[in-house]
C-alpha cells in the first residue's frame, strides 16, 4: 500500500481546469509538486487534505478514501497551508499545546516539549509568537503539525518568502522526518530546492503532470550541456545535428548539446546566418530549470490579465 | 467535547490579551443606556430605565454575536480553518466552540450592563429573576452566534462580513420591542416587532423583570435556537473550501 494514490484525479472550477486527470503514487520519500503559480499545485493538497471535493476520479491516503473515509484521512494527515497562521498573542508552547489538545494526543505535555525540541524552540517556547522570525514560525507550524506523529505531511510552499539559511534549515528538518519513515508531499516553485532536497519531483503545468523522476533522472534525460544564447529580435532556431532546441524565454533562446564546447561555434554561425544578433553565449550543467522549461514547453510570452487563474488565485486566498 | 473546549480556550486567550477590544465593545451599549434610558421623555412608563435595559441587554447580546462572526472570518483569511478543517476533530466543534465563546464573552459584557443600569437608578431583582434573565440572553446568544458565523464562513471577505452585520444590526433593533411597547407603536412597526427574534428576548426579560414566566417567547427562542444551530451544524459538517 502506497502513502498516497492518486487515479485520475481532476477537479473543474466552473469550466476551468485546476487538476486534469492527475494519476500518481507517492510512498515514504520527499515528493515536490513543481509548478508555476495556478498550475494546480494548491488545488491536489487540497483535494487530498479532504477540503475540497475532486470533480473526477479518486484518491486514497493512508488506505483510506479521500472522499468517502475523510475523517480516517485526516487522523494520519498534517496539512500546513502556505499562510504562516500562528495566534500571536499566544506563545509557541500554547500554539503547539493547541493541536495537540485537538489531536487528542495522550501525554501533551511531553509531546509538545518533546516536538518544540526537534524543532530548535525549546529556549523561546514560552515567548509571544509576536516576537517570532519567519522561520521559527514555520518551524513552529511544523511542530504544530508534528504533534500527532502524522503518516503523511503536506507542506504547501514550506520555504515561501524565508531567507536562505531558515530555507536550509527547514529543509534538513524535513529530511529528517523522511528518514523517521515519514511520506512527504511538498508543493513549490523554488527549482533549486527541489532539486537538492527532494528525492522525487512531479512537475505540473496546467493540472498535467509534465515530467515525473528524480530530479538526476529528469536531468539525465536532457542532453549533457546547457547553452543559452541572448539574441536581439526574432529570430527562428536552425536545426542542427546533435543541437536540440528547448525553449524561449524573454530574449533567451536554450538549447541542449551532446558536446557544448565544440557546439558553440557552430551554433553561433548558423544563428548569424538566420540574422539575429547575437548579444552573449553560455556553456553551463542542465537544473531542474531546463527540464522544466523542456517539460512545460515554450514558456509563453508573458499574456495579459486572465480572468481565471485570477479567480483561482482568489480561491486560494480564501 | 474536547475538541470544543480547546477551541473556546484559544478564542477566551486571544481575548483576554488583546484587551482594548474588551472594553470598547461595552462603549455603545452603556451610551444607549445612559443617553437614551435616562434622558428620552416617555409617558408610558414612570421608569424608562427599567424599560429599555432589557432591550440594551439583548442589544448587547446582538453586537457581540454579530461581531463575533468576525472570528472566523479572520480565522478563515488568516488560513487557520483550512488547518482546522484538515484536523481529524469534529467540523462542527469549530461552530459549536466559536458559540459558546461569542455567548461566553456577551454574557460577561451584559453584566457589566447590569451593573451599570443598577448604578444609575435601575431595580434590583431577586436571584431567580437574574438566572432565568441570563437564561434567555444565553439562548439568545446562540441563536445569533451560529447564525453570524454560518455567514461568516459563507461570504468572501471582512468588508462584505462587516457590511451584511451593519446592515442587519440596525433594523433589527429598530424593528423590535426594545424602544418602545408594542402598544405604543404605528400598527405597521407592531406587526414587524411581533416577528422579530430580538422581540421574542426582550419580552422574555421584560416578563422575568415583572415577575412572570415567559414562557412563549422562551419556546419561540428554544425553537429557533434548536432550528438554526442544526443548520449551521450540518452546515459544517459539510464544508468544503
Amino acid at each position: 500500500m502506497h502513502a498516497i494514490e492518486m487515479s485520475n484525479l481532476t477537479k473543474f472550477y466552473d469550466t476551468l481546469c485546476a487538476v486534469d486527470d492527475l494519476t500518481l503514487s507517492i510512498n515514504n520519500e520527499i515528493f515536490a509538486l513543481l509548478g508555476p503559480n495556478g498550475s494546480g499545485k494548491t488545488t491536489t493538497v487540497l483535494m487530498l487534505t479532504t477540503l475540497l471535493h475532486p470533480t473526477g476520479g479518486n484518491a486514497m491516503v493512508c488506505g483510506n478514501d479521500i472522499i468517502s473515509q475523510a475523517e480516517e484521512v485526516r487522523k494520519c494527515i498534517s496539512y500546513v497551508p502556505q499562510d504562516m497562521a500562528v495566534d500571536i498573542k499566544l506563545t509557541g508552547r500554547e500554539n503547539v499545546r493547541f493541536f495537540a489538545d485537538l489531536y487528542g494526543v495522550p501525554d501533551a505535555k511531553d509531546r509538545v516539549d518533546e516536538v518544540l525540541e526537534v524543532m530548535e524552540l525549546t529556549d523561546r517556547a514560552d515567548d509571544l509568537i509576536k516576537t517570532y522570525s519567519g522561520g521559527m514560525r514555520r518551524r513552529l507550524e511544523l511542530a504544530q503539525a508534528l504533534v500527532h506523529e502524522p503518516n503523511v505531511l503536506f507542506l504547501d510552499e514550506p520555504t515561501i518568502g524565508l531567507d536562505v539559511a531558515a530555507r536550509k534549515k527547514i529543509w534538513e528538518h524535513i529530511r529528517d522526518l523522511r528518514k523517521k519513515g515519514m511520506t512527504i508531499f511538498v508543493t513549490t516553485h523554488y527549482m533549486d530546492e527541489a532539486d537538492q532536497f527532494c528525492d522525487r519531483v512531479g512537475i505540473i503545468s496546467r493540472g498535467r503532470i509534465a515530467a515525473l523522476g528524480s530530479p538526476s533522472e529528469l536531468k539525465a534525460r536532457l542532453m549533457k550541456d546547457v547553452i543559452t544564447v541572448r539574441v536581439d529580435g526574432e529570430c527562428a532556431p536552425p536545426p542542427l545535428d546533435g543541437v536540440a532546441y528547448v525553449g524561449r524565454t524573454g530574449d533567451e533562446l536554450s538549447f541542449t548539446a551532446e558536446n557544448g564546447s565544440e557546439t558553440l561555434p557552430v551554433l553561433a554561425g548558423s544563428l548569424a546566418r538566420t540574422g539575429a544578433t547575437i548579444r552573449a553565449m553560455s556553456l553551463r550543467e542542465p537544473t531542474l530549470d531546463d527540464v522544466f522549461l523542456q517539460a512545460v514547453g515554450q514558456q509563453e510570452e508573458p499574456h495579459g490579465f486572465e480572468d481565471g487563474k485570477f479567480r483561482i488565485m482568489l480561491r486560494r486566498r480564501k | 467535547m474536547k475538541g470544543i473546549l480547546t477551541y473556546m480556550k484559544r478564542d477566551f486567550l486571544k481575548w483576554y490579551r488583546g484587551r482594548v477590544a474588551v472594553v470598547s465593545a461595552l462603549i455603545m451599549p452603556a451610551a444607549w443606556l445612559i443617553f437614551v434610558g435616562l434622558a428620552l421623555p416617555v409617558q408610558f412608563t414612570g421608569n424608562y430605565l427599567d424599560f429599555i435595559t432589557p432591550g440594551i441587554l439583548v442589544m448587547t447580546m446582538l453586537s457581540a454575536g454579530l461581531s463575533g462572526g468576525a472570528l472566523l472570518m479572520f480565522d478563515k483569511i488568516l488560513g487557520f480553518l483550512n488547518k482546522f478543517l484538515a484536523l481529524p476533530t469534529p467540523r462542527s466543534s469549530i461552530l459549536v466552540g466559536k458559540i459558546l465563546f461569542i455567548t461566553g464573552r456577551g454574557l460577561i459584557q451584559t453584566t457589566i450592563i447590569l451593573f451599570i443600569a443598577l448604578l444609575i437608578g435601575a431595580t434590583l431583582m431577586s436571584p431567580v429573576q437574574y438566572l432565568l434573565t441570563y437564561v434567555v440572553l444565553f439562548l439568545f446568544g446562540v441563536l445569533i452566534s451560529a447564525f453570524a458565523t454560518t455567514i461568516a464562513l459563507y461570504l468572501d471577505d471582512h468588508d462584505s462580513y462587516s457590511a451584511f452585520s451593519t446592515m442587519i444590526s440596525m433594523p433589527l433593533f429598530f424593528t423590535s420591542s426594545a424602544l418602545m411597547p408594542y402598544e405604543v407603536m404605528p400598527a405597521w412597526l407592531a406587526t414587524l416587532a411581533r416577528l422579530n427574534p430580538l422581540s421574542f428576548a426582550i419580552d422574555a426579560v421584560r416578563e422575568i423583570g415583572s415577575g412572570v414566566i415567559p414562557s412563549l417567547p422562551v419556546i419561540l427562542l428554544v425553537v429557533i435556537s434548536a432550528v438554526i444551530l442544526g443548520i449551521c451544524m450540518s452546515v459544517f459538517r459539510r464544508v468544503t473550501i
